[in-house]
């Protein structure tokens, strides 16, 4: 199997294997049901945060708007849930509903290029906020809840959590090492030569947006089904779409793994350190975000690199590619 | 509806028109020279209109003075800005993810401290004059709308001639225009770049002090109007002051007539479905400078 370009090493190929099988075994053994708790969180998280990177980091694209997916998948789940279907078809059917509405999205948006096409996210998420707020059929503004018959039994949100989280990562892996991978990559360092090579940047496009779109709305899904209760303002927030933006960036946009750690990270402060000292998080987030685009625009992962100095003799290129994403470079192109 | 509603209607978004010229000619300077999308301008807004409750409630100074006093306050205070972030970033001649995601995060951290220093709740600014208005014929106007729109004419009609006659205004309009020929003549980027920031700043807070008088706010305020702000830019063609004029009163307009046909609660949503409406159908044909820029993205 070759490995994406982003991951080197035979201990990579390894080591993902272990950590999905602790992660299966851990309810088993005697850990403490906060610790289960907040890996459920955390791999939803991180679903969110690999799915994102899909479209974001190597497409390139930029979202504000992932918001929509996941608040899609939400509400989906839950009304199927309420007319008595299994959750598992709940989640898939958030899934299909988040990837039609990506295409809804995509189809207007994909035409702009860049900055605007971040903007016009923003627009779109407050746009669906606002509807979602007004439609009676999920309750309005004042939220919605989920009534599951049986018992309440956190092994099963965990292993679905799980599931997402590995099939998230999966799809990536799969993506980044296939054609369709390497065209999204041709797309997101120079549009115009990507066209002419014979990749259709606008297809591409709309077709890893509702990829992505899916996998969000999975985890929207999950992450209604455990919380039982949500509403617009919690699910659609502006806060979510930033969330879910925030997470590779930390972790480090465009790799896999860089979103998975970015993920980790957000889930494991969120819960933990946000819980504590809750009127700080966006100072937090803020200064986390400045520090990295001024200082390590390759997020954690790329510190990592740097600190075990493995970027220069395992991975020539593979920064050229970010630097495209951060907009370096770009400056020649001018005419005078 | 009668003639005498349409009128109102029209008058009232002329108003408004000027509030949201104020507010969006500091965002456009600033993506005009330096070619960012300065998403903290929602967050200088915030502080804007605290600032001119502060200067009212602590030491009794009419609002109107405190939205000028704003100005060389927010001036300083986006030149330091410039001084120890944005000159950081990568230059570039199309906006950068790396310049927007910067400037949120930013945002995020003045909307913090406005959390951390007056809490969330709503506040207002409200003095005898924001209580009473005036009979213009049969429409009733409130005086402090008046006002609000007279500051915000007067402000733009100084910056304009600021940008038309000064040696200052000159070099950033060659900086807009094409930066390597700029400084090619002798133009100081980075000096006019924090400037310019500079500028930009002190007009976000200035207006952000207007729109204070006219509405309530907590730490959260500028979010609306951030997008409201990109609505106008994009509508005037990203970079003139009288672009920004006419986009203003483009929203203002489109604003305040929906009303008539849609119901209220959907009225957030209308300048964000015309945000994408504009980026998707009117680069393209308006403004050739406009489609320049959108080609080199």
């Amino acid at each position: 199997m070759k490995l994406p370009a982003t991951v080197g090493g035979k201990l990579n190929l390894v080591f993902p294997w272990i950590l999905l099988l602790i992660l299966l075994l851990l309810p088993v053994t005697s850990v403490s049901d906060n610790i289960l708790r907040l890996i459920f969180i955390t791999a939803v998280w991180t679903t969110t945060s690999v799915s994102w990177n899909l479209l974001g980091g190597m497409a390139g694209q930029v979202s504000f708007g992932f918001a929509v997916f996941f608040g899609l998948g939400a509400y989906t789940t839950a009304l199927l849930m309420q007319y008595g279907h299994s959750p598992y078809f709940g989640f898939l059917g958030g899934a299909a509903v988040a990837a039609l509405a990506s295409f809804f999205i995509g189809l207007p948006t994909f035409r702009l290029r860049g900055p605007y096409f971040v903007i016009a996210t923003i627009g779109v998420t407050e746009a669906v906020r606002v509807i979602m707020n007004n439609i009676d059929i999920t309750g309005g503004a004042s939220g919605y809840r989920i009534q599951e018959a049986g018992a309440f039994r956190p092994n099963d949100h965990y292993y679905s959590a799980i599931v997402a989280v590995a099939l998230a990562v999966g799809v990536s892996i799969l993506v980044a090492n296939s054609r369709f991978g390497l065209a999204l990559r041709a797309i997101k360092q120079d549009e115009d030569a990507a066209c002419d090579i014979g990749v259709n940047p606008y297809t591409s496009k709309l077709w890893i947006h509702a990829i992505a779109a899916a996998l969000t709305g999975i985890a929207g899904g999950i992450y209604a089904r455990r919380a039982a209760f949500f509403y617009p303002g919690d699910v659609f927030a502006f806060q979510t779409g930033i969330s879910i933006l925030l997470m590779p960036v930390i972790g480090g946009i465009g790799t896999v793994w860089g979103a998975v750690l970015g993920g980790v990270v957000y889930g494991v402060v969120e819960e933990e350190l946000v819980a504590r000292y809750p009127n700080i998080h966006l100072l937090l987030y803020g200064t986390l975000l400045i520090v990295i685009i001024l200082l390590e625009p390759g997020g954690l992962l790329g510190l990592l690199r740097r600190l075990f100095r493995r970027k220069s003799s395992e991975n020539p290129g593979s920064n050229g590619a970010d630097d495209v994403l951060w907009g370096r470079g770009r400056v020649e192109k001018r005419d005078l | 509806m009668d003639a005498i509603e349409y009128l109102d209607l029209l008058l009232k978004s002329l108003l408004l028109a000027g509030v949201y010229a104020a507010m969006a000619v500091g965002m456009t300077v600033v993506y005009g020279v330096m070619k960012i999308v300065n998403l903290a301008h929602a967050g200088f807004l915030m502080l804007g209109a605290y600032f001119a409750l502060e200067m009212y409630e602590r030491f009794h100074i009419d609002p109107v003075l405190g939205a000028v006093l704003a100005l060389p306050v927010f001036f300083l205070f986006g030149m330091l800005i410039h001084k120890t972030l944005v000159r950081w970033l990568p230059k570039s001649d199309t906006p950068t993810l790396a310049s927007l995601l910067l400037m949120f995060g930013f945002w995020l951290v003045l909307q913090n401290i406005g959390y951390l220093v007056w809490g969330n709740e709503d506040r207002s600014i409200l003095t005898p004059l924001t209580l009473s208005s005036v009979q213009l014929g049969q429409i009733s106007v409130p005086k402090v709308n008046l006002i609000v729109f007279a500051c915000a004419v007067v402000c733009m009609i100084v910056l304009q001639v600021l940008f038309r006659r000064t040696w200052f205004g000159r070099s950033m309009r060659a900086l807009i225009q094409n930066p390597y020929a700029a400084q090619i003549v002798g133009v100081d980027d980075e000096k006019t770049s924090r400037l310019t920031f500079g500028i930009g700043t002190a007009f976000a807070g200035f207006a952000g002090a207007l729109l204070g008088m006219l509405y309530s706010f907590s730490p959260d305020f500028g979010r609306q109007f951030l997008l409201r702000s990109f609505v106008i830019i994009v509508l005037g063609g990203l970079d003139s002051v009288s672009g920004v004029a006419l986009g203003a009163i483009v929203l203002a307009i489109v604003e305040t007539f929906s009303i008539i046909k849609i119901p209220a609660s959907y009225q957030p949503a209308i300048s964000f479905a015309l945000l994408v409406v504009v980026l998707l159908v009117l680069p393209k044909g308006l403004a050739s400078l406009f489609n320049r820029k959108w080609r080199a993205a």
